[in-house]
């Protein structure tokens, strides 16, 4: 029971922080997505929505923010200074506008002129300036995201200037995101803080709301955007077990919930709407000890691309992910600039050619390596033991505690870890997993072809060529095999037929994912 | 008896003293684990670091100890390095949603398990029959599966109970009794099941006793023999095994917590230790050492009071 709820608990985890990465989108697009008649808008926005999450919200102080699912309640309660859309795109939100110095190391951003905490003072800039650089100074998940700022000021009260020591290119995304939340700086250190954040966002969290348990989040009628959100309360219940939710969402305790593939069926019969996200992390063998430090073998490209073309793709996208997800070779956001749909067939299934090329690299007989055995890889092992046994490398699994998983990738004890890679705007991708200091780089693989290619994305201002860089990338990444991506892995939301779910893509989960459906 | 309770509580004390140290012992070789769990993927060395400084993760493991206990003694438990919530309040409140359930569910099952002990053993026959069978039910269908069924049909078809959720005491006494009725009467099945048996094996033992055949030659009343005599000596094993069953309700209650999302000690406690958050764990482990000594205390009391022989005191 523990392994199986651990598992589950894990992997949606593991799968909700990759998601919210990608999820900005409903926002911009909802407003105007959104195809009521104003009739029936202002019918609809009395309208309660319950959402059922696996795990409450960590501490809802800024600079201990946590992206996942955890951003239901956060992002309802703060305003971020910028947005991402539907498309991917950043978007304006509390800051107007923004523009780059040509060097790319200064930002300067506009703020609204309507923008109001909930206890009724204005935001102004030096709020701002003074969330940002508690959030660079305090140990949390957003600090390292401002490891390039090197000072943030206010030089009046519409306007932040943010400078950097080096062109950051994932900072406007960051600033879509939990780092770009508007706290009130003279509330911050408080302890209150933790757990009722004075926020300047479209919700407040009511007296009504049990910590861990039940977040109820109230419309501020006030709020500048209070028109693109159609609940007028918004109930986030947490309720670990995916059985559990799917009872509640049957029993109209819950209006939204994640379900199973194998209920879908059941779900649609009954009335539910069912949407698909088809993307929300990549399932991806990361080859971590490409330089061959532990397992010489896997420094040899010839190596690394047998290990892709080990696996049958489409027989793990229908047997262990039940047919919601798709296969890749890419651990890129399949909507983000990084994706080269081109790439994907580099590595189709061919053990014989796999065992070919280990042949060629001179490890006929195969060789062995030892891999961390996580909550995230349990269910899939014996599928990756048995086709890495079949082009002749021999695996064995050591068992993790639930608590070490993370660290074990950060101990390289491990040549090669499964693994769950968020989706994100590119640089944040390449910024996980590519670069010295990323997390999913343990041994601090570098390549002077590859960091010069991450050097001119830096310097590169136009949106177009940094995509197109970005694609060059994703190439090189699949060519030289640095990692062994499975597939995407995907969700189904089931929500009742009175509500929608809007994106068919998330990076951070917000209320505003959520639409009230017409007539 | 007084002073036999103060050297229990004693002992309770020291056994609590040995649990959390060991506990902690062993969580603090995964420290670094927590602040890289807490920092996420973006975690570099340098902010792990900072952390644990911040965290005080970096002293000697023994300081770390003797500091929360330390601040135990002040009434300060410490706060969830991962929800930033208080301690104590938040594990009571947490024991109180299980208390609610597993006391509940303990009532039911001594009245029913009694009544349906004590029928067997005086009736014999059918009644011994009926109520062995359904002990036996009870063994065999396990909780989860009864636990499913009752959520489907009385929740989610009838639409009669929550299917998941829990309302406090205090706030609706009617929506309470809702939110707990399916979780009591899946733990009431497998506890009848073990304690009818039990006072049934109990009052049959007494009831062929030499003073139960005196009684009865002394014209004394059935209902009398039964109910004021072989039932009170026959309590006392029923006792004990009432107050393992408690003990083991309280472990359960992470399945039933877990189907219901019931807010409970015991998902409490599965999650606290997953991610690592030592606070919490460590608070847990403090109230859960310190129930289990107080159960057995009630139980050795009672059991004195039912049964001036089995006095230990």
């Amino acid at each position: 029971m523990i392994t199986v709820l651990s598992r589950a608990r894990s992997l949606t985890r593991a799968a909700s922080a990759t998601v919210a990465v990608a999820a900005l989108l409903a926002t911009a697009a909802c407003s105007s997505a959104s195809p009521d008649t104003s009739a029936q808008q202002s019918q609809s926005r009395d309208q309660e929505l319950s959402i059922a999450v696996q795990a409450p919200p960590a501490s809802l102080d800024p600079s201990q923010l946590a992206e996942g699912q955890q951003s239901y309640v956060w992002a309802s309660i703060f305003d971020t200074l910028l947005l991402v859309d539907k498309e991917g795109k950043v978007r304006p939100n509390a800051a107007e506008s923004w523009k780059y110095s040509e060097d790319l190391r200064t930002l300067t951003l506009k703020l609204r002129g309507d923008l109001k905490f909930s206890a009724g003072d204005a935001v102004t800039a030096k709020d701002v300036v003074g969330t940002l650089e508690r959030t660079r100074a305090t140990p949390g998940q957003q600090q390292s995201k401002l490891a390039k700022v090197t000072a943030v000021s206010a030089p009046d009260d519409s306007t932040v200037v943010i400078q950097l020591s080096a062109p950051e290119p994932s900072l406007l995304n960051y600033l879509a995101q939990a780092t770009g939340v508007i706290g009130d700086p003279e509330t911050l250190a408080a302890e209150t803080t933790k757990l009722r954040p004075a926020g300047s966002g479209p919700y407040v969290l009511s007296d009504a709301t049990v910590d861990g348990t039940e977040y109820v989040l109230e419309r501020r009628e006030d709020h500048w955007n209070a028109a693109a959100y159609p609940f007028k309360t918004v109930k986030v219940k947490v309720i670990q077990d995916r059985t559990a939710q799917y009872n509640a969402l049957q029993a109209g305790e819950v209006k939204a919930a994640f379900i199973q593939a194998p209920q879908r069926q059941q779900a649609e019969a009954a009335g539910f709407k069912v949407k698909e996200v088809q993307a929300v992390a990549a399932l991806a063998l990361i080859l971590a000890d490409r330089k061959g430090e532990l397992v010489p073998a896997l420094a040899d490209v010839k190596v690394r691309q047998a290990i892709n073309m080990a696996f049958d793709r489409e027989q793990v996208v229908k047997a262990l992910l039940q047919g919601v997800g798709r296969p890749t070779v890419q651990v890129f956001n399949p909507n983000g600039d990084a994706y080269n749909s081109e790439l994907e067939g580099t590595y189709d299934f061919d053990p014989e050619k796999a065992r070919k090329l280990l042949a060629e690299a001179g490890y006929a007989d195969g060789f062995s390596m030892t891999m961390p055995s996580t909550v995230i890889s349990q269910s899939f092992e014996p599928v990756i033991t048995q086709a890495l046994a079949d082009i002749g490398i021999k695996v064995t699994w050591e068992p993790v505690p639930p608590q070490n998983t993370a660290a074990s990738i950060s101990s390289k004890k491990y040549p090669a870890v499964l693994w769950f890679a968020g989706l994100n705007e590119a640089g944040r991708e390449v910024g996980d997993m590519y670069t010295p200091e990323a997390f999913l780089n343990p041994f601090k693989w570098q390549d002077p072809e590859f960091d010069k290619l991450l050097q001119k994305i830096a310097n590169e201002s136009d949106e177009e060529a940094r995509a197109d860089l970005y694609k060059k990338v994703s190439e090189y990444t699949v060519k030289q095999a640095l990692n062994a991506p499975i597939a995407y892995t995907g969700t189904l939301w089931a929500t009742a037929p009175d509500v929608e779910f809007i994106p068919s893509v998330v990076v951070l989960p917000t209320v505003r994912d959520f639409g009230v459906t017409s007539g | 008896m007084i002073s036999y309770a103060l050297r229990r509580l004693g002992a309770g004390i020291v056994l609590a003293l040995l649990v959390t140290m060991i506990t902690f012992f062993l969580l603090s070789g995964s420290l670094e684990s927590v602040a890289r769990e807490r920092l996420g993927s973006a975690a570099t060395p340098e902010s792990i670091k900072a952390l644990m400084t911040q965290l005080g993760f970096d002293r000697p493991a023994i300081v770390q100890y003797l500091d929360w206990l330390g601040a135990v003694l002040t009434g300060d438990f410490g706060t969830s390095l991962f929800t930033s919530q208080p301690v104590a309040p938040a594990v009571a409140s947490r024991l109180g949603v299980t208390l609610s359930l597993v006391v509940t569910a303990l009532i039911i099952t001594v009245i029913v398990s009694v009544a349906l002990g004590v029928w067997a053993a005086s009736r014999g026959g059918v009644a011994d029959k009926v109520s062995q069978a359904l002990s036996l039910v009870g063994y065999i269908v396990p909780g989860l599966l009864i636990a499913i069924v009752l959520v489907a049909v009385l929740a989610v078809n009838l639409k009669l109970l929550p299917a998941t959720g829990f309302t406090h005491f205090a706030q609706n006494p009617a929506k309470w009794a809702a939110s707990i009725t399916i979780p009591v009467i899946v733990l009431v099945i497998g506890g009848v099941a073990s304690m009818a048996a039990q006072v049934r094996g109990s009052m049959i033992d007494e009831l062929r006793k030499d003073y139960v055949r005196t009684l009865r030659t002394r014209g004394i009343p059935t209902r009398s023999i039964v109910l004021r005599h072989a039932l009170r000596n026959a309590a006392s094993p029923a006792l004990t095994v009432l107050s393992l069953e408690f003990i083991q309700m309280l472990g359960g209650a992470l399945i039933i917590e877990n189907v219901f999302a019931l807010p409970g000690y015991g998902q409490y406690a599965f999650n606290a230790s997953l991610q690592g958050d030592i606070p919490i764990i460590m608070g847990i482990t403090l109230f859960g050492v310190m129930l289990v000594v107080a159960v057995n205390l009630i139980t050795d009391v009672v059991n004195g009071w039912l049964n001036p022989k089995a006095r230990i005191y």
